[in-house]
């Protein structure tokens, strides 16, 4: 464990030494949580629509604008280049496992974006753009388990689709599909309560939604107390889906496995 | 008990057919013919505890491939293969406490870190003790002179201190066998002799059994009394140095230089090979006579200025062993 810790610590300070790009993405963060707010002031005025009014929505996208900077699929482009180099080599000759190497190096990016990027950004949207609070304690408590389950899937996925670059020699193609079924499946951008109800249904089939609606949603009280138990089972159940694919593709990746140059 | 056995041991790739141009790229993606290429094919060879073993052959004889399969991380397509008892790839993480491994074209240190921290990871990841890690560590920084960068992170490090580097950090988990991709790539002759000299007593005085692959022939004079040649993924020689000299080293090029032209030389076991006005290379063939025989034979009928034996180093027993190869083909 504490070997794993390690490499958290060395992603973590890695990141230390591009310092300057924090004030970027505090940028970044902040103009897209306006433009948001902007588009929701715009579509639903001072009411509400679906019940849901603009606080709510402002707080919405704020949760998932936040979420956005710790998910973990981002593992798929740091995978393809140590496949393109062949550095994947240096990683596998070493005792230790590959996906828990991925998922703590990830981590230790994740706590530097947590501290430096997500914690300031929260107290900036809190004082430019105001948030509702959580609709109970129990969804709040329920929201936390939901933060972790969205965590989850997101390394799952990016695993999977690093895996799939074993075959393909190229994650870029699949890395764009998956940008775009999470934009849209997440609901990140647009809540899942105002999809037609055909599109609710392939929402609801795909695990995407964990990695921002469902985390949002419980939060803001939009689902039920009764059904919170079932939504969080579900999510643990895609979790063991998703390990017993990647477990299997693993096995497979690596017979495949082609170390480039020299 | 040998260290490890190699038996019958094959490994294809598959290599899909790409076609040249813009509209071969587009016909690219809707074909899937490929080729199988054989980067090492049925080879059979066993490696004793503590021995040295020098793992040569030209490019794309298959040796990186060798090693990466040695070492766990490539799935061979045939044959048997066994390290220290077990089947590499399928015990990768317990063959990898065993094992060092140094790619000398590939860095395993940490790009942005003080060459002290990599060494401290290195110890986390492979569960070393601390008496045995201090105790191999202080070995290693003053055997191999790091202590001076050792503060520094690698990304400054010149190549010849990063070298020394990766090959501390290779024994630190006291490994009982330690690989080398061509270690002495690239590297000046002060920091070549460095390593080699340090390898030679990991090898001597730590019984660490050695195989590198290289192409510096020095690399194997110094460091490995046994060598096992490869050529198209298939074992050409395997034997001591000294053999395969006396094997391919019954021929000799001797430069002599005359005062006057001499004419056609009509000795046997002596080929003209160039000229260059009154200097002359040829290959005399000493299984007839010896060389100093057959320069007096010369001498005796013409006036020689100048006489130099070329040296039968290893490099030249090679590369006549590769041409060898080549011919035969």
């Amino acid at each position: 464990m504490r070997t794993y810790i390690s490499f958290s610590a060395k992603a973590f300070s890695k990141q230390l030494a591009y310092r300057s790009e924090v004030w970027l993405r505090l940028l970044g963060n902040f103009v897209t949580i306006l433009i948001q707010a902007e588009i929701w002031r715009a579509v639903i005025g001072h009411g509400h629509v679906e019940g849901i009014t603009v606080e709510q929505m402002i707080t919405y996208s704020i949760i998932n604008t936040l979420l956005m900077s710790l998910l973990l699929h981002g593992i798929s482009g740091k995978v393809d280049e140590s496949l393109k180099s062949g550095s994947i080599a240096s990683e596998l000759i070493k005792p230790i496992s590959y996906p828990l190497f991925l998922l703590f190096d990830e981590l230790g990016n994740t706590i530097y974006q947590l501290l430096f990027t997500v914690f300031p950004t929260f107290i900036i949207a809190l004082f430019f753009f105001g948030m509702v609070p959580p609709a109970s304690l129990t969804h709040f408590l329920v929201f936390l388990i939901a933060l972790l389950i969205a965590l989850i899937i997101s390394f799952l996925i990016g695993y999977l689709i690093s895996l799939l670059a074993f075959w393909f020699m190229n994650h870029f193609a699949l890395s764009w599909m998956l940008r775009g079924f999470i934009t849209i499946f997440s609901g990140t951008f647009l809540p899942i309560w105002f999809f037609p109800s055909s599109w609710v249904t392939v929402a609801n089939l795909l695990p995407f939604q964990y990695m921002g609606y469902i985390p949002a949603a419980i939060y803001l009280g939009s689902i039920p107390v009764q059904e919170l138990f079932m939504i969080i089972v579900a999510g643990g159940g895609w979790i063991v889906g998703l390990l017993i694919l990647v477990q299997l593709l693993w096995t497979r990746a690596v017979r495949r496995l082609v170390v480039q140059g020299g | 008990m040998s260290i490890i056995s190699v038996d019958g041991l094959t490994r294809t790739y598959r290599q899909y057919r790409r076609f040249p141009g813009v509209m071969g790229s587009i016909r690219s993606l809707f074909t899937r013919e490929y080729t199988e290429e054989t980067a090492v094919r049925e080879l059979t060879f066993s490696i004793q505890e503590g021995e040295a073993v020098g793992y040569l052959g030209p490019n794309g004889a298959g040796k990186s491939t060798m090693i990466k399969m040695m070492s766990g991380i490539l799935v061979p397509s045939s044959g048997e293969l066994h390290v220290l008892g077990q089947v590499p790839h399928q015990a990768r993480k317990e063959n990898s406490m065993q094992i060092g491994v140094v790619f000398g074209q590939r860095s395993q240190l940490w790009w942005d870190l003080p060459v002290k921290d990599s060494f401290d990871l290195h110890k986390y990841i492979y569960k070393i003790p601390d008496a045995t890690f201090e105790k191999n560590l202080t070995f290693c920084l003053e055997m191999l002179a790091i202590k001076d960068f050792i503060e520094k992170p690698v990304r400054q490090l010149s190549l010849g201190q990063r070298m020394r580097v990766e090959i501390a950090m290779a024994l630190l988990h006291d490994p009982k066998i330690l690989f080398l991709d061509e270690p002495t790539i690239g590297l000046d002759v002060m920091a070549k002799d460095q390593i080699r000299q340090f390898l030679r007593t990991v090898n001597r005085e730590k019984k660490v059994t050695i195989v590198l692959t290289t192409h510096d022939m020095k690399d194997i004079e110094e460091i490995c009394p046994r060598m096992i040649v490869v050529n198209k993924g298939e074992l050409v020689y395997d034997g001591s140095v000294a053999k395969l000299r006396e094997k391919l080293g019954n021929e000799r090029q001797v430069v002599i230089e005359f005062r006057e032209e001499p004419g056609i030389i009509d000795v046997q076991g002596v080929t003209l090979l160039q000229e260059e006005g009154l200097r002359k290379t040829f290959l005399f063939t000493r299984n007839e006579s010896s060389v100093f025989e057959l320069v007096s034979q010369i001498a005796a009928k013409h006036y020689v200025e100048d006489v130099s034996i070329e040296h039968t180093d290893i490099e030249s027993v090679i590369r006549r062993l590769y041409q060898q190869l080549a011919a035969n083909q």
